[in-house]
């Protein structure tokens, strides 16, 4: 037998005198009649009383809000709720729950203000309202995105062991069960952008933005837009279908079914593609202008090109530029300049590894899923897989990227100053054996990781010290 | 504890046309028993609260009710009247059956407020409400309430 349908309510009215008490009675009643479970909490002149806890929210199937005044119904968010005023509580108690038993409740979302005492995740970068928004859209994609880049990144570390050139068949050390392993991960890498922007969409615009955001995420990474270019695509998708769902409004309520299978996803996916697919053409352009205007300082003193160098490589890690510094570097590295190469790599193993040393250091500052996410960038980063970094980078963009992008130059430019040279295109540490200067090299990108570590550990506490005080404000 | 129903607060057949004719008989009723000691302060009050939203319910009934400290103790005065008035209640019916909540201004105990969201709670119940539109006097009326408000 199915266990019965849990609801919580809340009532409340201005006097909370009668109403409230009436409301809540109502819904008293209309729910023993229809055979579901309720309990009330009323906003009443006493105060609130039979009031619902973090586990009657937590259980419940939906939830019914019938107050002409606040009901702290920030409570709710992610809970199917009706939302209505004291009266209609009163006169239309039974259809409100069976609103709620036939699950056409719309699910709430945070109109004002959220709760932020969840998750830890939840930490905002911003006290406004937009800013707090943007940051758990953004964080709502990093999350789901994550496994995909340990997962993928470390069968690709580990394909690494088997040989550098151990998944190319044509090479001598090809290794099939190496291969099996870059394939597998690779698949893992490929769909990293796709979920970052599908669960960016949803966040938005919960199940009707995923198929869109996904969509738009696999638009970008194949247009080469990397994963800046994939929280684009999840933003627009999100609010593509925010924006469907005011424009078909009007369409009458019987119409609904229609809309989730067949309009949003159609409407949806065409209006995002057709954005996207304009949006990313220009990227193989901004691709051979960066190498372009790369190869012209080649032969630049050490300290621009291990700048313009590094702030490339940070810069979008896998996106176009990122892609034409490390581009330049293998073609060059066929012209037998084994010099460019060793400053592209030191650039490309900097970014993980600032957050590996950064959640080492600054422990407190980082919740349980970075600590275990930074750990692995030990591996990622000595591996020359810059992808690493892009959780912790697309979570606050603005501040993570320029920080990585100070290390990297750092770590490029020392390695031009010492003229290392490295004679391979990939493999992060595992190439030490054939690098000239591997002593100076990993010094270069042990001093540029350390520093940016020492930077983003102060980031973070700045931005743990600016949430403390906002909630001592609002404690007070 | 039943107090603050007693038979004087009570009146039916009362000939009232008007919402404001019903809130001047409630606060004539409340000065003359010695609830209230201002009848325009009560009246200001029930206008006051029906603006915000109407007090008026289902099947002839409605609540109308205030906190002033006009009224010096809480106390609920019942109005059944002969013809329906008008009250943009909640099923648009016209009102015949009036219960009025009276609380004063220093209400801090709660074992009042509690009994009139009682009584709020209790009015949902149709057989209730039928058992009072069917009641013809106050010691009928005062009985009904008396005996749903213990068995609950």
């Amino acid at each position: 037998m199915m266990s019965k349908i849990k609801i919580i309510a809340a009532t409340g009215c201005p006097t909370g005198i009668a109403h409230t008490f009436m409301a809540a009675e109502a819904l008293s009643i209309a729910a023993k009649k229809l055979g579901v479970e309720i309990k009330v909490e009323t906003h009443g002149q006493v105060g609130i009383e039979n009031a619902l806890s973090k586990e009657d929210i937590r259980q419940a199937d939906g939830v019914i809000i019938a107050a002409d005044k606040d009901v702290q119904a920030e409570r709710f968010i992610g809970k199917p709720v009706v939302d209505v005023s004291v009266a209609r509580g009163i006169r239309e108690a039974e259809k409100l729950i069976q609103t709620i038993i036939d699950g056409k409740a719309t699910v709430y979302k945070a109109s004002k203000k959220q709760d932020d005492s969840s998750t830890d995740e939840e930490q905002s970068t911003s006290g406004s309202s937009i800013g707090r928004s943007i940051y758990k859209h953004l964080m709502n994609g990093v999350s789901h995105m994550l496994p995909f880049v340990v997962g993928g990144g470390v069968l690709i570390a580990i394909s690494f062991l088997f040989g550098i050139y151990s998944a190319d068949p044509t090479h001598e050390s090809y290794n099939e069960f190496a291969a099996m392993l870059k394939d597998v991960g690779g698949i893992g890498f490929a769909l990293m952008v796709p979920i970052l922007a599908a669960y960016i969409a949803e966040s938005i615009a919960k199940r009707p933005g995923l198929v869109v955001g996904f969509i738009g995420g696999m638009i970008a990474y194949n247009g080469g837009a990397g994963f800046l270019g994939g929280i684009v695509a999840g933003f627009l998708a999100g609010y593509i279908i925010l924006l469907l769902g005011k424009l078909l409004q009007g369409l009458p309520k019987s119409l609904d079914g229609l809309k989730a299978i067949f309009l949003y996803p159609v409407i949806g996916i065409f209006l995002t593609g057709f954005i996207m697919t304009y949006l990313v053409n220009p990227m193989t352009a901004v691709n051979e202008a960066m190498m372009n205007f790369l190869s012209g300082f080649q032969d630049a003193n050490p300290i621009v090109l291990g700048l313009i160098v590094g702030a490339m490589s940070a810069f979008d890690m896998g996106g176009p530029i990122n892609k034409a510094a490390y581009v330049t570097g293998t073609a060059l590295l066929a012209e037998g300049n084994f010099y460019f190469m060793a400053g592209v790599s030191a650039a490309c193993i900097t970014p993980p590894l600032v957050t590996a040393f950064a959640v080492l250091f600054f422990k407190k500052y980082f919740n349980q899923s970075e600590r275990n996410a930074g750990l692995v960038n030990f591996i990622l980063g000595a591996t020359h897989i810059t992808e690493g970094a892009i959780p912790f980078a697309a979570k606050n963009p603005i501040v993570v990227l320029p920080i990585l992008m100070i290390a990297s130059a750092i770590s490029a430019i020392l390695t031009y100053l010492f003229g290392v040279q490295v004679p391979a295109p990939h493999g992060g540490f595992l190439v030490l054996p054939v690098v000239t200067g591997a002593v100076k090299w990993l010094i270069a990108i042990l001093a540029g990781s350390l520093v940016g570590a020492f930077l983003y550990g102060m980031a973070k506490k700045r931005e743990a010290n600016k949430k403390q005080e906002e909630q001592t404000i609002d404690a007070a | 504890m039943l107090t603050m129903y007693r038979k004087e607060n009570i009146s039916v057949n009362e000939n009232i046309q008007t919402q404001l004719e019903a809130f001047e008989r409630i606060a004539e009723l409340a000065v003359s028993n010695g609830i209230a000691d201002s009848k325009q302060a009560v009246v200001d009050g029930l206008l006051q609260r029906e603006k915000e939203s109407t007090t008026g319910f289902m099947e002839g009934f409605a609540i109308p009710h205030t906190k002033t400290t006009a009224v010096t103790e809480a106390s609920v005065i019942i109005l059944k009247t002969n013809d329906g008035i008008e009250w943009n209640s909640l099923d648009g019916s016209p009102v015949r059956f009036i219960i009025s909540l009276l609380i004063p201004e220093s209400e801090a105990g709660t074992t009042h407020l509690t009994l009139l969201s009682a009584l709020s709670r209790m009015l949902i119940h149709s057989d209730v409400r039928e058992q009072l539109m069917q009641a013809n006097n106050a010691t009928e009326i005062l009985t009904v309430l008396t005996s749903v408000m213990q068995s609950n």
